[in-house]
């Protein structure tokens, strides 16, 4: 039984949701193969031998793979998984990331079954949990399909190591393009911070801190703490900050060691994207804000305040 | 799904359509930012948050939608297979967080972070 994991990456480095997959892929048990579709990407093929845990890699270098589109990559998969009988995989795996969900379904109904979304724990090989209703429950369930589609939510894994693996490399006989869609361009924030589904610390804004400029005070405490900053969706629609800091059930879901929601009530959507952090602190002038329910620390005061004492009590 | 069965291509999270001549110009939110991708049409697009306002049915016209005659399809007369392979085996709630204590001041919270919780 084998293993394919679709890696995640820019042609130069690996996402580092990849290596959560990798862990997930891990608990399945079987041989992990990594496939490795880009443009120009012998160099990271050998980043992605060195992960821990991946048996082979497959080198699909062809132009029509340098953005992953799915209308591209997914016959690839397809091809990979179906084109031996039998199946050459029992199991597909990637990130639940917006490349990965884009791609994944795309697989999933060339194969003809039934994806299996966003993971957080692996029972069995055919058994997993999933959260459904944003979060408030977690389902069991049990895929009887010939191949498993599965995306990963990144927070349900610990990452494998990234170096002390070998595997080998194997270039494949590249896809073709499909001539459907093209790559126009792409606009990525650009930050200095850590990445908000991987840091180790994340502060939040909401509504609270009533305009764009005022997160400026987030963002000296980010500095301080190697932080990244997130925002709940008031703060977003409001316009304070751009909408790929949104932390929730439609943005994203982060699981840092310490979340700090500053001015943020807590609305349940909110909660479903942050819940599962370690520690949770919480400052808001409200005291009846439901948020403090899920704080493990909770400080009632004005945020205005409280921001730069705590950036100044922190350096010193 | 639907793009891979009919062999379309897809734009999916799309902030922003604009359609040009045979292609659609679709904007998609992807993690770091946004990413521009042109389609050839007919193309499946799914749509984020934020791409536009809803148009919200009104009375005079949910009054009108009744009179409409409704065509019933059954997947038997189509011929396809609705049987899921994936079966629920139990559902239960998260474990649940409780609440945590407040804190008086800013100095008491970094203490209780550097010490208790030693995150910082």
């Amino acid at each position: 039984m084998a293993i394919l994991v679709i890696a995640e990456h820019n042609n130069v480095a690996l996402a580092a949701a990849t290596l959560n997959t990798v862990a997930a892929a891990q608990q399945i048990g079987g041989d992990i193969h990594l496939l490795v579709a880009g443009n120009g990407c012998g160099a990271l093929s050998e980043t992605a031998a060195q992960v821990a845990g991946v048996s082979k890699v497959l080198l699909a270098d062809n132009a029509a793979f340098a953005h992953q589109l799915p209308e591209n990559l997914a016959p690839l998969v397809a091809e990979l998984v179906c084109g031996t009988s039998p199946a050459a995989y029992s199991h597909v795996l990637a990130a639940a990331t917006t490349t990965g969900k884009n791609v994944l379904p795309r697989v999933a109904a060339l194969l003809d079954v039934d994806q299996i979304s966003e993971i957080v724990k692996v029972e069995s090989p055919d058994t997993f949990q999933r959260p459904i209703y944003a979060g408030n429950a977690i389902a069991t369930v049990q895929s009887s399909a010939s191949v498993k589609v599965i995306t990963v939510r990144s927070t349900g894994f610990d990452a494998v190591a990234g170096e002390g693996g070998s595997a080998v490399i194997e270039a494949i006989a590249a896809g073709t393009d499909a001539g459907i869609s093209a790559f126009v361009g792409e606009e990525l924030a650009k930050s200095e911070r850590p990445e908000l589904t991987a840091a180790k610390v994340v502060i939040s804004g909401g509504r609270g801190m009533q305009n764009g400029d005022n997160f400026q005070l987030l963002y000296q405490l980010a500095d301080k703490l190697g932080a990244a900053v997130g925002a709940s969706r008031a703060a977003v629609d409001a316009g304070f900050v751009p909408n790929d800091l949104q932390v929730g059930q439609t943005g994203k879901i982060v699981a840092p060691q310490l979340y700090i929601a500053v001015g943020i009530s807590g609305a349940i959507q909110h909660l479903a994207g942050m819940k599962d952090s370690k520690v949770i602190v919480a400052i808001n002038k409200d005291e009846e804000a439901p948020i403090f329910q899920v704080a493990d620390y909770g400080l009632v005061g004005d945020l205005f305040d409280a921001v730069p004492e705590l950036a100044g009590a922190i350096n010193g | 799904m639907l793009a891979a069965l009919t062999g379309f291509a897809q734009g999916t999270f799309a902030s922003r359509v604009e359609v040009a001549g045979d292609q659609v110009n679709v904007t998609r939110e992807i993690d770091g930012g946004l990413q521009t991708v042109a389609l050839k049409l007919p193309a499946i697009v799914t749509t984020d948050l934020r791409l536009n306002e809803p148009r919200y049915a009104s009375l005079p016209n949910i009054m009108k939608a009744k009179k409409k005659p409704l065509d019933v399809l059954t997947p038997d007369a189509l011929g396809v297979s609705t049987a899921s392979t994936v079966k629920i085996l139990k559902v239960e709630a998260p474990a649940a967080r409780s609440a945590g204590i407040k804190v008086k001041s800013v100095a008491e919270l970094v203490e209780k972070l550097k010490n208790e919780a030693k995150v910082i």
